[in-house]
């Protein structure tokens, strides 16, 4: 009965040590890959790891769309703050002058660098964190 | 008038499915009576017939354009083929959220009148039905009403479905999708009624099984078919974003695969009976939390419909109370169901369990992913998001795992330790073959990135070890599943062609003026633009270029458009791809620069079509497995 009993604790050992290991390697990854979400005021006020990978939402400001070659160089604004971002590639058909925008990519010497822009498929779409800031308007 | 009608309709509807309820609940001690099922049966069918009416007097207003009822005000408009005015139903959430219902009544409607007069579990297998379809119905009708009008009178015209889904392959995938979903509306009230029943010797697994099956085909083709149109109509090149509400489709599939897994073990070999009840259970509360996360705003996605905290409150309230009773019963009822014969080790079996362990861990991750920046946001206030790399790191060792045990499996019995000098027999040429495909691929290509590489491993194993067994099958003249063999050689083409994809497809940004031409790379010799076309269709003007790429000798004529449609004055891009068997050259046109000069991005994707056929092999798979009878 004994032997029974010190197998079947020997199992439940080996199961929870299994899932221990297995939610913290899942956890360590979460941590890892996670990107923060920052408003142009947050970017500059600082504090900014310039290698890791962060998503920057906005509104895309009046006039500050320029392009060149294939390259796209704009000013995201949350009516307090703003930051330049340079975009390389075709933009999506939703990304205009005045309306919401959420970019990734990395924040470096005061210039945010996109990797992918993300306008919404509805026209009507603004990123929630700025419905208050653009009501207060 | 007719609005009110098919209103009042689905008013009934649910009126006599609370009357149904009650009187089941007033006559719940008194002796089973034959005669009060067939009358709630009848009863329960008149209520599903009542929402076949009312969704079809809704379409008919949708046809002809009645634009005094808000909903189809906003969604539809006078200028639209029939079809797009029936598809926009679907496309915003009063609507699908009908369509829902009216599968979910039709699902139940068939489940229940086919089953056997006699069987045991009916009269609760239907209360288990109504109690859903009513907590559907009074959502739809409280919070999210589609039949409201615009008073005192209604607009011109519409306002139109948004453009990017006016296409094929989306008006049609929310109904695919949504028949697999709500599918399993009937595992899980199967499973419900057996523990609520009691009665542990009553055999339930066969008369769900060609059910489930069925859902699963519905719910693995509604996913490829948004995983198709993203590709194609989106224009970012990919096919899978890990988007929240993608993950919460793939969350009750991949529940739902475990769960076809396992029902097939404990109804062949009476193993893992409880396991299969908890999955049965899990599958549809994982679709009402995609429905939650879905409908209720909480999460900022490309499908998320618009916020509303009451629709919101009420879905998590309904599909928390579900979920925790089910559960609550099941934890009840476990300790008297007996059917623990020990799994063997080194049998099929042992090896099913195992993969299942992966897919619940799969699915915890996911579930993780998704909630973890809801969580974080309401405890710190910060505001994270979690993309592909989070899924990429945590899915490439899940998926070695389950190919290799694929592997071992696929020489195993069921009930039967695996013979060691079998094992060997094709594990070591499996792996040969393997290591060495690979390496001759990595002399070709030169490229590495680990995640890739695990993930062309464990696609080719499972590959392999099934080459080998159809071909030693083949000449021994022996029994091989079809089913399984299809659908596994399909989870192996998904695997390698993913993964093909990720490491070799790269993208070209261009600058070009119309009549320009330029040479991009070694195999990409020139791009010409040729011309620009501007015509007008429908509803949307159209500017197309016209664009001549010469890759590896061959001549492609690629037209990528630019839409304005009228009506919300809404700008889109349709991608032109050239699809050949193994590469996709996939063409977007973007802006014009002040010069005059147009952008393009030009996109090489790898193995796309792969995806589908993969796709479309476990769907074979399944239908074979289907025909099968239970030996």
């Amino acid at each position: 009965m004994l032997e029974v009993r010190r197998k079947r604790l020997g199992k439940l050992l080996v199961i929870l040590f299994i899932s221990a290991v297995g939610i913290s390697l899942i956890l360590f990854s979460l941590n890892s890959k996670l990107d923060l979400f920052y408003t142009p005021s947050e970017i500059l006020s600082g504090k900014i790891n310039s290698s890791s990978r962060i998503k920057l939402g906005g509104m895309v400001k009046a006039n500050s769309i320029k392009r060149l070659g294939t390259s796209t160089s704009f000013l995201v604004t949350d009516f307090q703050a703003e930051v330049f971002v340079k975009f390389e590639g075709v933009t999506p058909d939703l990304f205009k002058e005045g309306s919401g925008v959420v970019v990734l990519g990395y924040f470096k010497d005061q210039k945010f660098s996109a990797e992918e822009i993300f306008a919404k498929h509805d026209e009507n779409y603004m990123p929630p964190e700025l419905e208050i800031g653009s009501q207060s308007e | 008038m007719i609005g009110e009608i098919a209103h009042f309709f689905s008013l009934s509807a649910a009126l006599l499915l609370i009357i149904i309820l009650l009187l089941n609940t007033i006559f719940f001690f008194s002796n089973p009576n034959s005669n009060q099922l067939i009358l709630s049966i009848r009863l329960f069918n008149q209520s599903c017939w009542l929402i076949f009416v009312s969704f079809g007097l809704y379409i008919y207003l949708a046809i002809t354009d009645d634009f005094s009822i808000s909903y189809i005000a906003s969604h539809s408009n006078s200028q639209l083929p029939i079809f797009y005015k029936i598809a926009s139903i679907w496309s915003a959430h009063e609507g699908s959220m009908f369509l829902w219902i009216v599968f979910l009544a039709l699902w139940s409607l068939l489940f229940i009148n086919g089953l056997d007069k006699n069987n045991p579990l009916k009269k609760l297998t239907l209360i288990m039905l109504m109690l859903v379809i009513l907590g559907f119905l009074l959502f739809l009708l409280i919070t999210s009403n589609p039949f409201s009008r615009i008073l005192p009178f209604g607009v011109m015209d519409g306002a139109d479905i948004n453009p990017i889904l006016q296409d094929p392959a989306l008006a049609i995938h929310p109904p695919i999708l949504y028949l697999g979903y709500v599918g399993f509306v009937i595992s899980f009230s199967y499973v419900m009624a057996y523990l609520c029943k009691g009665n542990f010797k009553i055999e339930w697994e066969e008369d769900i099984r060609a059910w489930s099956f069925v859902a699963w085909i519905f719910l693995t083709v509604g996913i490829t078919l948004g995983s198709w149109w993203a590709y194609y109509e989106l224009g970012w090149g990919g096919y899978w974003f890990w988007d929240p509400v993608e993950n919460v489709a793939l969350l009750p599939w991949l529940a739902a695969t475990a769960f076809m897994h396992s029902l097939y073990a404990s109804s062949k070999s009476n193993i893992l009976k409880t396991w299969t009840l908890f999955l049965g259970i899990m599958i549809f509360s994982l679709s009402l939390f995609g429905a939650f996360i879905v409908r209720s705003g909480i999460i900022d996605s490309v499908h998320s419909f618009a916020n509303d905290p009451q629709r919101g409150l009420y879905l998590l309230g309904f599909s928390g109370l579900m979920t925790l009773l089910s559960l609550v019963i099941f934890a009840y009822r476990i300790p008297a169901i007996n059917s623990s014969k020990p799994v063997i080790t080194g049998s099929k079996e042992s090896f099913l369990s195992m993969n299942n362990i992966l897919m619940v861990t799969s699915i915890f991750s996911i579930f993780l992913g998704v909630t973890y920046p809801l969580i974080l946001e309401s405890f710190s206030g910060e505001k994270v998001s979690i993309g592909p790399p989070y899924y990429n790191t945590i899915f490439a060792p899940l998926i070695l795992i389950a190919s290799i045990l694929i592997m071992i499996s696929v020489d195993s019995l069921w009930q039967r330790k695996m013979l060691a000098r079998k094992f060997f027999r094709s594990i070591i040429p499996t792996f040969i073959l393997v290591t060495s495909i690979i390496y001759i691929f990595w002399y070709l290509i030169k490229e590495f990135s680990l995640l890739t590489y695990i993930g062309i491993f464990s696609g080719l194993i499972i590959l392999v070890a099934y080459f080998i067994k159809i071909i030693s099958s083949l000449k021994a003249k022996e029994y091989i599943n079809k089913g399984s063999a299809f659908a596994h050689i399909g989870l192996g083409i998904l695997f390698l062609s993913i993964s093909v994809n990720s490491l070799l497809s790269y993208q070209k940004n261009i600058n070009l003026s119309v009549g320009e031409s330029l040479r991009i790379n070694e195999s990409i010799e020139s791009f010409k633009f040729s011309n620009l076309n501007v015509r007008t269709a429908s509803n949307h003007d159209v500017i197309s270029a016209n664009v001549f790429v010469l890759m590896d000798g061959v001549s492609v004529n690629l037209n990528p458009e630019k839409r304005k449609y009228s009506t919300r004055g809404q700008i889109t891009s349709e991608t032109a791809i050239h699809a050949t068997p193994f590469k996709d050259i996939y063409l977007n046109i973007g802006d014009q620069l002040e010069d005059g000069s147009w952008t393009f991005s030009l996109k090489i994707n790898y193995f796309v079509k792969w995806i589908w056929l993969s796709s479309a092999l476990m769907v074979l798979g399944m239908v074979l497995a289907m025909q099968k009878r239970k030996i």
